[in-house]
């Protein structure tokens, strides 16, 4: 249905090919599973197989692209080929135009020359696959991550397309929200969809795919059935992410003499009437690294805003190195607690990175900002980025450009939300390393995460959040 | 955290009204309000504005707007009474013969007053009581590119998502260690931390944006509507009322101007 023959693209921006003498060969019905680290090219090719290359996007451009055996070049716009070919990209609230669910998939089908019978009757079908029904009438932004993305998926199966290309669709989403798109994808796979998928998140798709091709460097280091390749040890490497030797127990335990660096007693907060956090109590000591698991919802984000003053306790009490987190200012709680945001792009506004880190150095007036800066860069692996304009760096060096900017404020704690949303498995074991050797150096860190791997296999102590409760508290070193 | 300029699904007297006969309706508003220098006309108007938003069960939002609305007006009158000394003197504002508050001045700062407080209210009750949808198959209809269109539905969609991610950078920030300045070159300052993230944000996501709209082929294909919107007798009478009183307005007051008088 889609034939690359030697595709070699290079961005109208420069730098090294993209893509270098591609070739993909796409049967219908057949789920392709792409993957590779970041850079790999994996973008690339999807734009390439949807035609949008050919009609978008300027660069240089060789090989050919076959759509439904016609030349991609010879479709008159983009517009014909998205009538054969679907597309759905990465980020979610880029792609929803419309105010409701159903406005949105409305919008799609009425494009088709259809009658409102059959516009009734596809946009129930379409809803009951992607589980939408009961959210028809929500707005865009009242929507989680994974319904977002669910909504998105309906609107260009609205299109009705046979072939649907689809670019990381989980990359932002929880364990939740991916597991919810794997059902749907399963379903549109048995109805004879032809799909090509990129992702990170290899074990969580396995079921899906009938061919696995594994990107590196703008190639295609490896193709065929997923169980054959995924068993060479080199291309394991690239698609598992693997943290052996990060937990090191040789650290000694945190000493239980010392007074914890943050205490939680009888912690209660309420969103108007809607209890978030019920009863929670907590220490946190100096040298621990510690992970919050928990579902969407069971209060994760809201505990540890209160850690740094941005939320306040309805009831109970947080103290942050002897301070009343309840009344402290936020700033002077900075000194004490680093919070790491989700998505990093939510920081950045300096020229280069050696500003967005003297930000909070200035901020909190420390002593000798230069030396200070020179060893946050070198800890986080930035030193080559300081003069660079941070949000040109990679979707890991920005990460690591924002857990250096909150280091600069030499917090005991550091607390991080999702810190490797979005990461392919190299930059996770990066991120990791870091956080490791922060403990190390006697600082607490505590990290919210959905990926049970990484809670287990990296952290010392796991503590499980459900509806708003501490469900389970479990030391690993035991 | 309030939605700014968010539909809003009820069952009131303009939910059930054909958007066509809503844009007439905030048309006339909008020539009457503009054309007269009647302060009375003017209070008479901004009753009937905020009535139709009571009987379309929207007053609570639009009363919302109120403090906006007193803040202009403060700023609106202080700004006539610098800069339009005319008529009266009342008194002064600085005791010893400093900034005179005139009659002048206040007909200027009150009528600018209403006429944007009528003007604001009712371009709100428009859009929160209209779905987005059938504002840009109207005006689609009515011969507007789609362009535009798709320009003022993306307006729309994104406040709230701007909304929620500026609240979102602001806490970022404040983790950092971020002070909000104070006085007026510290609150300028004071901005980039925020504003730049958000606007960058917002950019980063046109590009697929666009891409977006092109493969939905909303620029290129035709819309068969699945539920026409039709004008019922509720439309038909509000538009002839309407359709009146624009008339009966430009005879009695706008056409004497030109040398014309009726009878």
């Amino acid at each position: 249905m889609i034939e690359l023959e030697g595709v070699t693209y290079c961005y109208p921006q420069g730098g090294r090919d993209a893509l270098s003498g591609l070739s993909l060969s796409v049967s219908p019905g057949e789920c392709i599973f792409i993957t590779g680290p970041s850079g790999a090219g994996k973008t690339t090719l999807c734009m390439a197989a949807a035609g949008i290359l050919e009609h978008e996007y300027g660069g240089k451009k060789d090989g050919r692209v076959t759509i439904n055996g016609k030349d991609a070049k010879e479709y008159p716009s983009l517009s014909d080929i998205s009538t054969l070919v679907g597309m759905v990209f990465d980020d979610p609230e880029a792609q929803l135009i419309f105010t409701t669910v159903e406005e949105e998939i409305l919008s799609a089908l009425e494009r088709r020359g259809l009658s409102p019978a059959e516009i009734e009757e596809r946009l129930a079908s379409i809803m009951e696959i992607t589980h939408l029904s009961a959210l028809k009438d929500r707005a865009p932004h009242a929507l989680s991550g994974g319904q977002k993305q669910r909504v998105v998926l309906a609107t260009t199966l609205a299109l009705g397309t046979d072939i649907l290309i689809l670019d990381e669709p989980t990359a932002e989403l929880d364990e939740q929200g991916t597991e919810s798109i794997v059902s749907v994808l399963k379903d549109l796979k048995a109805k004879g969809k032809t799909i090509i998928l990129t992702e990170h998140k290899y074990s969580r798709f396995r079921d899906l795919a009938d061919r696995l091709v594994v990107m590196e460097g703008g190639r295609i280091r490896a193709s065929g059935p997923p169980d054959q390749i995924a068993g060479d040890e080199s291309v394991r490497r690239i698609i598992l992410p693997d943290f052996s030797g990060i937990r090191d127990f040789s650290v000694p335990p945190p000493q239980n003499g010392g007074k914890p660096l943050i205490s939680v007693r009888g912690l209660e907060h309420c969103y108007g009437d809607v209890p978030a956090l019920q009863g929670v109590n907590l220490d946190i000591s100096a040298g621990e690294f510690i992970a919050i698991v928990g579902e969407n919802g069971s209060g994760k984000t809201t505990l540890i805003k209160h850690f740094v003053g941005l939320l306040r306790p309805t009831r109970g009490t947080v103290t942050v190195d002897g301070k009343n987190a309840a009344t402290a200012q936020v700033s002077e709680l900075a000194h004490t607690v680093g919070l790491v945001f989700q998505n990093p792009d939510h920081m950045f506004f300096a020229n280069t990175v050696a500003e967005e880190i003297g930000f909070g150095i200035a901020n909190l007036g420390i002593p000798e900002p230069e030396k200070v800066l020179e060893g946050v860069m070198e800890k986080t692996g930035l030193s080559h980025a300081r003069d660079l304009y941070p949000r040109w760096l990679s979707r890991g060096e920005r990460q690591r450009l924002a857990i250096a900017c909150v280091l600069a404020m030499q917090p005991k704690v550091i607390v991080l939300d999702e810190p490797t949303t979005g990461l392919d498995g190299r930059e996770s074991r990066e991120i990791m390393e870091i956080l490791k050797h922060l403990q190390r150096d006697g600082r607490a860190i505590v990290m919210v995460t959905h990926s049970r791997q990484i809670a287990e296999e990296c952290t010392d102590r796991i503590i499980t959040m459900e509806g708003g409760k501490i469900a389970s508290d479990i030391s690993r070193r035991d | 955290m309030s939605e700014i300029l968010q539909y809003i699904h009820k069952d009131g007297l303009f939910h059930r009204m054909h958007p066509g006969t809503k844009i007439f309706l905030i048309l006339v508003i909008g020539v009457l309000t503009i054309l007269t220098l009647d302060i009375p006309l003017l209070c008479l108007i901004l009753l009937a504005v905020l009535l139709l938003a009571l009987a379309g069960k929207v007053l609570r939002e639009v009363l919302q707007q109120m403090a906006l609305i007193l803040a202009m007006s403060v700023i609106f009158i202080l700004i006539t009474l610098i800069t339009m000394p005319e008529g009266e003197v009342l008194g002064y504002l600085i005791p010893g013969g400093f900034l005179p508050v005139t009659t002048g001045a206040l007909y200027a700062g009150v009528l600018l007053t209403l006429r944007f407080a009528i003007l604001i209210i009712s371009f709100q009750v428009f859009v929160i009581t209209t779905q987005p949808r059938d504002l840009v198959n109207t005006l689609e209809k009515a011969g507007v590119p789609i362009d535009y269109n798709l320009m003022f539905l993306i307006a729309l969609r994104f406040i709230p998502t701007l909304q929620i991610e500026a609240k979102r950078i602001h806490e970022a920030q404040l983790a950092r260690g971020y002070a909000p300045g104070t006085g007026f070159v510290g609150r300028i300052r004071s901005v980039a931390p925020v504003m730049v993230p958000l606007v960058s944000n917002a950019l980063s996501r046109a590009t697929v944006l666009g891409l977006t709209i092109d493969m939905r082929g909303y620029r290129t294909r035709a819309r068969t509507p699945f539920r026409e919107e039709r004008m019922n007798l509720l439309d038909r009478a509000v538009i002839v009322i309407l359709a009146t009183v624009l008339v009966a307005f430009l005879a009695g007051t706008i056409l004497p101007h030109f040398g014309y008088a009726l009878g």
